[in-house]
């Protein structure tokens, strides 16, 4: 029977199209991710020697004022890159790489952007994750959408009725190929991609792979609930392709839309002003009120004079922190509605198996919201060890060569999180089994 | 062709189409991301523009309010630039939250337009966006594909074809008459887009706006208008040429799923993988080298900076720096940045070649796909394109130049050299008389220019419509 349904399954032309299709744009998706890779790679190399020319460089000319040096100085935060970013590239081509940062106010150069063509940014990646989530479901819509309904305008289900005893057997038999070769499809492409784009199958590959199996079933569920209908093909291409809009496009973008106007972030540019002004103001203050400031944070540089009317760099320094300080109420705010902005994403998503795919993907890929703020946060501590490494010898009045410069090479970033399998795999499972119930139900009496 | 025939059969597919189950959950859908879109679409505009103006306000305000002081301190304190959205950006959201919407302004250094909503969003963000013009561009053409993929193939397959011929209605009629009852049907999706959009256009056109903006919107109407007027005429073609209803859903389907999902994003990223984008990192190197290779400010020995000194010692006639007629650091200073401005300029527009190159495969696409070319004109009319943010970056950068350059000159002007008697620091009124920045959009004029391709593309699409809609009023089968 299996071998019979195999056999004109591969001689329709819908088979042959989807194959086509889905490795085609599979394996440009993998391409992508690996220019995606290469490019991450070359931009470590160039901050290392852009870090190592302008430290050479500038020590060359400011031996003498370390103070003076540090103002140009840059240092490199990096996340470390994983390979398996690739497959789903998500926020990561918005959110930069790396920063280089002097040891001045952070707040001023923490959130500056990299280079990315906008009209790229809109259209999205093609990355595995979107054959994933938009084309594999429209090849399952394609390949089950007259599951039934074929058979009935062929006029061979009458045959068919006569000759199987169960009808509702065969339909399963039938969507069972259908989906056993899109799932066969599915794990060509992933081990394609594990072994192109060199990604461990470790714990986050196989959570992701889980995922986009579970991610089809849901689909395949979906698909096998609208033909129990046992309505005609027309009508099935239209209520299956309007599902996929409404899943894919509609939905989504309805929610992403609430979630920007709802929680709107005026604090990210409040934050910003504050920071210039909280620093430059402090120039026309009297000296104290700076050193007020930045000693009640940092006791440990009370020992050091500060000359009352000529410039110093402890002066100097200080009132570049008392900017970040200024700056500060505002810039946590402005976090924590990003992540509100996440976290109501996320609950919605729970309920919509696409948007949960796609925020998981960026999730276990490491390309999320929540992995560019955890390196934010490590950005911030970063900084504090540099300028607190510094503080001391550039008060101390040390020459340039005091510093070990060789140990300032890029630092990296890597977040690491634990993954829930429950919240990942929970919900979808939960709504492709009502589904799957109801479909069964109706076609019960077949 | 008798008019009142193509009238008769265009209102008979509006009446059928009105008693169809998907008119009704079309309509019904339609009406709820309507006002959804509408809505959201209005709030984020009023809501960003209200809070920008109060912040480009306040910005001005404190760079006014500082003290006396040396004008070089007033260049590094600089300002900011705060994008404003087009009205019509309730339209079209185009680019609007994937590029930066504040820049700090500061003298020696070209920042990022920071804060994009794109850098403040989740994932979600790459499944798109509603909002008008996305109901207009993506959803409203799979509308017109529900409604009219079984216009002439179903009354072939029900032999009402036949019928209606041998009741002596010729074939052009029955093409021309099925294509006006589906532009016709659009145009209720289209109308009543276009009239909530009037409102805001009205509402929101202040001063000298008001033609521009009345202008970018007529541009749209008619642009719509021959879009619906395109699909409308794929549909009934794709129609004429099934055998079945069935199959011509199937092929429309397969259509705006090409069309409007996979080939321009395939395009885009086609075009990224041929060039790819420089990081900032290795930008900076190289902007740097380049600035190293005219002359090395930092180094005291460099020859190009030292041959500068000599020549305007000479040309002054005095022998030392301090005895020049201006203060010698400011004209440094002014002479660096305009070097470094212009090597990062080289630079910059190096980068949007390379952005240009990337979108050209896209762009030109247009001419097999109208989609295309909907798409970047509605951008481009909306304010929302990618040269309507350059114009923005382009106006904040020459106010940053003429804010430092200012800087510097007064400096030269008014500050002594060094161990020369003076006072160091200027009146704070010099701060009050340099202009605040203003943002004003592209003209329309350029924005016609920009999207020439496109309107070409558009262009032809629509002749190319009615040379198939009349090749197939004589070969349309009628078995």
């Amino acid at each position: 029977m299996y071998s019979l349904l195999f056999k004109s399954f591969f001689r329709t032309k819908i088979f042959l199209v989807s194959l086509v299709l889905l490795l085609t744009v599979g394996l440009i998706s993998i391409l992508i991710g690996k220019q995606y890779l290469v490019k991450q790679e070359n931009t470590l190399i160039a901050a290392q020697e852009f870090q190592e020319e302008s430290i050479k460089k500038n020590v060359m000319y400011h031996n003498d004022d370390l103070g003076l040096l540090l103002y140009y100085l840059r240092f490199t935060l990096a996340k470390k890159p994983s390979n398996i970013n690739a497959v789903s590239i998500g926020q990561s081509d918005v959110n930069p790489l790396l920063q280089a940062v002097t040891i001045r106010g952070l707040e001023g150069q923490k959130y500056d952007t990299d280079f990315e063509n906008p009209s790229l940014l809109m259209s999205g990646n093609l990355d595995l994750g979107f054959v994933v989530i938009y084309l594999f479901p429209l090849v399952l819509i394609a390949m089950t959408f007259n599951l039934y309904s074929e058979e009935k305008e062929w006029g061979t289900w009458r045959i068919l009725a006569a000759q199987t005893s169960g009808k509702a057997a065969f339909l399963y038999k039938k969507l069972f190929v259908r989906v056993l070769f899109v799932f066969a499809v599915l794990i060509l492409l992933m081990f394609m991609a594990s072994a192109i784009l060199q990604i461990p199958m470790n714990e986050n590959f196989w959570a992701l792979f889980l995922q986009s199996v579970l991610y089809l079933l849901f689909w395949s569920t979906l698909c096998f609930w609208v033909v129990s209908f046992l309505k005609s093909s027309s009508f099935n291409a239209l209520a299956l392709i309007s599902i996929w809009v409404v899943l894919t496009i509609l939905l989504p973008a309805v929610v992403n839309n609430y979630v920007l106007n709802k929680y709107q972030v005026p604090e990210a540019l409040e934050a910003m002003v504050e920071q210039r002004d909280g620093y430059h103001e402090k120039w026309d203050m009297e000296k104290n009120v700076t050193m007020d400031g930045f000693l009640e944070a940092y006791p440990q540089f009370k020992k050091y004079p500060v000359p009352e009317d000529e410039f110093s760099w402890i002066w100097y320094y200080g009132m570049q922190h008392m900017g970040d300080l200024t700056a500060r109420e505002t810039s946590a705010e402005m976090m924590e509605k990003v992540m509100l902005r996440n976290k109501v994403s996320e609950k919605v998503a729970l309920f919509v198996p696409t948007m949960h795919a796609q925020l998981s993907f960026n999730n276990l890929a490491g390309t999320d919201m929540v992995s560019h703020l955890g390196f934010l946060k490590e950005l911030t501590k970063y900084h504090e060890k540099l300028r607190l490494d510094f503080y001391t010898k550039i008060f101390d009045n040390k020459p340039a060569d005091s510093v070990d410069w060789s140990k300032y090479k890029v630092a990296y970033y890597t977040g690491k999180r634990n993954i829930d399998w429950v919240y990942l795999m929970l919900p979808t499972l939960l709504i492709t089994v009502v589904i799957g119930a109801l479909g069964a139900y109706r076609l019960r009496k077949l | 062709m008798r008019k009142n025939v193509i009238v008769l059969l265009a209102r008979q597919l509006w009446q059928n189409a009105f008693r169809s189950k998907v008119m009704l959950i079309a309509s019904v859908l339609m009406v709820f991301l309507l006002l959804f879109s509408a809505y959201s679409g209005w709030e984020n505009y009023h809501d960003q523009n209200y809070t920008r103006d109060i912040m480009q306000h306040e910005v001005q305000e404190s760079w006014e309010n500082n003290p006396d002081k040396h004008p070089h301190r007033m260049a590094h304190y600089g300002s900011f630039a705060f994008r404003l959205k087009h009205v019509l950006s309730v339209f079209d959201l185009g680019m609007e939250n994937f590029v930066g919407n504040a820049i700090f302004l500061e003298a020696h250094k070209q920042n990022t337009v920071n804060f994009s909503e794109a850098s403040m969003s989740t994932g979600l963000l790459r499944f798109g966006e509603v909002s008008l013009a996305m109901l207009l561009k993506v959803i409203v053409p799979l509308l017109i594909f529900y409604l009219g993929f079984h216009t002439i193939a179903q009354e072939r397959e029900n032999g009402t074809l036949k019928l209606l011929i041998g009741q002596g209605i010729t074939r052009m009629e029955i093409v021309f008459g099925k294509w006006l009852g589906l532009f016709g049907l659009s145009l209720v999706f289209l109308v009543a887009v276009f009239l909530v959009l009037l409102f805001f256009v009205v509402l929101e056109s202040h001063d000298g706006l008001h033609t521009d903006s009345l202008l970018r919107y007529l541009v749209l109407l008619v642009s719509y208008l021959l879009f619906f007027a395109i699909l409308s005429a794929i549909t009934i073609l794709v129609s004429a040429y099934s055998k079945t209803a069935k199959g011509a859903l199937v092929k429309l389907l397969g259509i705006w799923l090409l069309f409007v999902i996979i080939v321009p994003k395939s395009l885009q990223a086609m075009g990224y993988y041929l060039y790819p984008t420089p990081s900032k990192i290795e930008m900076e190197t190289a902007v740097e080298h380049d600035l190293v290779q005219i002359g090395d400010s930092h180094n005291p020995d460099d020859p190009h900076f030292k041959a500068l000194k000599d020549s305007v010692l000479l040309a002054h006639n005095v022998d030392d720096v301090a005895d020049l007629p201006f203060n010698y650091g400011g004209f440094v200073m002014a002479t660096g940045e305009a070097l470094s401005t212009e090597v990062y300029h080289k630079h910059q527009n190096q980068l949007y070649e390379v952005y240009g190159k990337q979108n050209k495969l896209e762009r030109y696409s247009a001419f097999v796909n109208p989609y295309t070319a909907i798409k970047n004109l509605s951008m481009a009319f909306s304010g929302t394109d990618f040269r309507s943010f350059l114009h923005f970056k382009d106006q904040a950068e020459t106010y940053r130049y003429k804010l430092a350059q200012e800087m510097n000159r007064l400096q030269m002007e008014l500050i002594p050299n060094k161990g020369k008697a003076g006072p160091n620091v200027i009146s704070s009124d010099y701060w009050k008389n340099f202009p605040p920045f203003e943002y004003d959009f592209l003209s329309i004029a350029q924005v016609f220019k920009n999207e020439l391709t496109s309107l070409l593309a558009l262009l032809l699409w629509s002749v190319l419509a009615v040379v198939g809609l009349l090749r197939s009023s004589s070969n349309l089968k009628a078995l």
